[in-house]
């Protein structure tokens, strides 16, 4: 009964798919991308932007629109960015617009969204993957699909190791400032921050490996045998019909785009 | 001790290297907030990959630089495309420090080079068949700019990241440098790079 | 008598150094027993610890001579992991002992298991009954990194008992603790003894050596200066002259005995200098 606490239990029947069958799912999304992005109005890929509404209102279903929306910023900004470096500096085309300086020419224009609206679609779909699935669930899965088992201590000590030596960071900056080392003024005042506060922290880390080293072999870690689990990852049974309807889209399009090639 | 010349993968991967490779993962992770807490004008996420390719040889760097945009590349997917950067460094460090082109001033400055040569060389392509030139960011202000001049993209972009990766690759080096200075040689020796680093004989 | 461990005629030298940080020992520990050990800093203490787990030479490099046993059987001749269940190691840092992929303490106790294969009913059972006895069932879904310094060595002890090793090798455990973190380790230093381990333990406290340990190994400068039973090395006021800090009880003794009184015997503990000096 303490080993059921230990797993991870979702309501939502989207989010709780098989971690491989939302890799498959990712990569399905990611090939219909590239081919709806071939679909041209105007010599531009509008229709990525429907495209895009409907991942949004696939990850709803997925009980994550908050975490996706706020996820999704990021890659939103840098699509913004490239779109209007893209649309105002790249000059060659016919110039569509003018005003004052700025100027919008048609090969920027074809770029710029090609590309800011490939960029959103694909982080789109990585977001609703890593927001859907914890990466404790991604490593069993891979583990138990082939992955040797040292990638995955690879993967999950990363990820702590990130928080662990994050917290101390903080900790060293702030006994830095404490000290009277200078954290603000110009570039190199600020610069010379740095490395008295990277020093300690990664000579540190680098010390406590060597017992770590000792720690791992103790619990028997580099032993050659089958090794049991305390998290289970299991296939909840709609996997499926989640690769049919997948698979079915991606044909759906790819029929449309022959379609619409032979018209 | 034992003279037996190793460098075979396996041996490259020894238990020590598995728990260095979370760790330099962890520094380049950390080290890029810590650059954006202290408002520095750099990157300065590649220290990790720097420091454990040139204590553990190239496929361990190799093995940092890929993990790193893994774990970066789940909290903004947009780094995902540079993972190759990130290797190819690793690796090309991991590689010098095996040629022990570490050892004395006008070496490193050649392995400096060679570093940010490489650095540039494969990921202007992906900056600009990817990104179009920009990712948002501190180059990207530069590349613009440039673009803006009427440079040709693939020059703006080699010229503004160039020059940045060379600033990055320099810092990394000194950090590593001061970290192998102070840890004790008992510590390096089991490093499979380490050995070239000790500081007496 | 029963030979769990045996040392004939070790001498060890760690890479890059130029005298050996252990020279010349021979001994036999036997099973069922807490050994005591204890010397000045850079006595070799936890180099002796080292050869018995098999990490010297193995992960520290450097050149071993001289043969060492463990259950009749040459070291050299075990295999990956075996060791590990037969002799659990534990050490001074206890942030360090923690195995950096597993946020809860209970998970991070099951993870010996984990590796080796245990069935998952058994795990659940060992791991609880592990946890009960080492004190730290009330925090089996805290992470690790957020305990206490005692409640972090006490995980170490629990991940480490719960593979259930004959021998049981702690070096220092206390030295990063304050005293409450002390205590609550020696309680569970103390059941292990009840289990019947074979326990070899590196201590700085003498007192509680004096009150836990069978028999007492003093090393110097890498040899092996004494080897007793624990009444009759750490009453030995000789042992003072090398460095050794004896229990105070005992100090004590021998300043009565020095000053021309007779003791029927020279107490170590707080209890027998309780009986001894109330029959005064």
């Amino acid at each position: 009964m303490w080993i059921e606490k230990f797993q991870i239990k979702k309501t939502n029947k989207i989010a709780a798919l098989y971690p491989i069958t939302k890799l498959w799912l990712t990569a399905f999304y990611i090939l219909g991308t590239l081919i709806v992005s071939t679909i041209r109005i105007h010599k531009l890929p509008l229709l990525l932007l429907p495209w895009f509404c409907s991942l949004f209102i696939f990850a709803s279903c997925s009980g994550i629109r908050k975490k996706f929306f706020k996820s999704i910023k990021k890659a939103a900004f840098v699509a913004i960015i490239i779109f209007l470096v893209q649309a105002f500096i790249v000059p060659g085309g016919e110039v569509l617009f003018r005003f004052g300086i700025l100027r919008i020419c048609s090969t920027g224009l074809i770029t710029g969204t090609n590309l800011s609206l490939l960029i959103l679609n694909i982080a789109g779909i990585f977001v609703w993957l890593f927001q859907t699935t914890e990466y404790k669930e991604i490593s069993r899965a891979l583990e138990d699909n082939g992955l040797n088992y040292k990638a995955c201590f690879l993967f999950l000590s990363t990820m702590q190791m990130i928080e662990l030596l994050g917290r101390n960071s903080r900790i060293i900056l702030n006994a830095q400032k404490a000290r009277g080392v200078e954290t603000e003024g110009n570039v190199l005042i600020r610069a010379k921050a740095f490395i008295p506060s990277m020093v300690p922290l990664v000579l540190g880390a680098i010390i406590s490996s060597e017992d770590r080293v000792l720690t791992l072999e103790s619990k028997g870690f580099d032993v050659n045998c089958k090794k049991t689990h305390i998290l289970n990852v299991e296939k909840t049974g709609n996997e499926k019909w989640a690769i049919c309807i997948g698979i079915g889209i991606l044909l759906f399009l790819l029929i449309g785009r022959i379609v619409l090639w032979i018209q | 001790m034992s003279k037996v010349k190793k460098h075979s993968i396996k041996n490259d991967f020894s238990m020590l290297a598995l728990l260095i490779i979370p760790v330099a993962v962890a520094v380049n992770f950390v080290g890029g907030q810590l650059a954006v807490i202290l408002k520095l004008p750099c990157y300065l996420d590649a220290i990790g990959t720097v420091f454990g390719a040139i204590l553990c040889g190239p496929w361990v760097g190799a093995t940092i630089g890929l993990l790193t945009n893994v774990v970066t590349g789940i909290a903004n997917p947009i780094t995902f495309a540079f993972a190759p950067t990130s290797i190819a460094l690793g690796f090309v460090t991991g590689l010098l420090s095996e040629k022990k082109m570490f050892s004395n001033i006008g070496k490193i400055i050649i392995s400096l080079i060679i570093m940010a040569f490489v650095s540039i060389i494969v990921s202007a392509p992906i900056i600009v068949l990817v990104y179009g030139g920009v990712t948002g960011g501190g180059p990207s202000v530069v590349t613009a700019m440039l673009m803006a001049t009427g440079t040709n993209i693939w020059a703006s972009v080699i010229g503004s990241d160039g020059l940045f990766n060379a600033l990055d690759r320099i810092i990394a080096f000194i950090i590593t440098y001061f970290i192998i200075k102070v840890i004790p040689d008992r510590t390096l020796i089991k490093f499979s790079c380490g050995e070239y680093y000790v500081k007496e004989s | 008598m029963d030979t769990i461990i045996e040392f004939k005629n070790v001498t060890y030298q760690y890479p890059l150094t130029k005298i050996p940080a252990i020279k010349n020992i021979s001994f036999q520990m036997e099973k069922g027993k807490l050994y005591g050990v204890i010397g000045g800093n850079g006595a070799g203490k936890t180099t002796l610890c080292a050869l018995i787990r098999g990490f010297a030479p193995s992960f520290f490099k450097g050149e071993l001579q001289g043969e060492i046993f463990i259950d009749k059987k040459n070291i050299k001749q075990y295999q990956n992991g075996e060791l590990s269940l037969k002799i659990g190691y534990v050490f001074q840092n206890p942030f360090n002992q923690i195995s950096g992929v597993k946020d809860s303490v209970f998970e991070e106790v099951a993870y010996g298991l984990e590796n080796f294969g245990v069935p998952m009913a058994e795990i659940e059972e060992r791991v609880v009954s592990i946890m009960k006895k080492t004190d730290i069932l009330s925090l089996a879904e805290k992470n690790p990194f957020d305990l206490s310094g005692g409640q972090q060595q006490r995980v170490a002890l629990a991940s480490i008992l719960v593979l259930e090793p004959d021998i049981l090798v702690i070096d220092e455990p206390t030295s990063q603790l304050d005293p409450e973190g002390t205590e609550s380790v020696f309680r569970v230093i103390k059941a292990m003894k009840e289990m019947k381990k074979t326990v070899i333990l590196v201590e700085h406290k003498v007192d509680l050596l004096a009150e836990y340990a069978d028999e007492i190994l003093v090393l110097k400068g890498g040899e092996l200066i004494r080897k007793g039973k624990n009444q009759e090395v750490l009453t030995d006021i000789s042992l003072m002259e090398e460095g050794v800090l004896l229990p105070q009880m005992a100090i004590l003794g021998n300043m009565i005995v020095q000053s021309g009184r007779k003791l029927q015997e020279i107490p170590i503990t707080q209890k027998q200098a309780e009986r001894i000096f109330s029959q005064f």
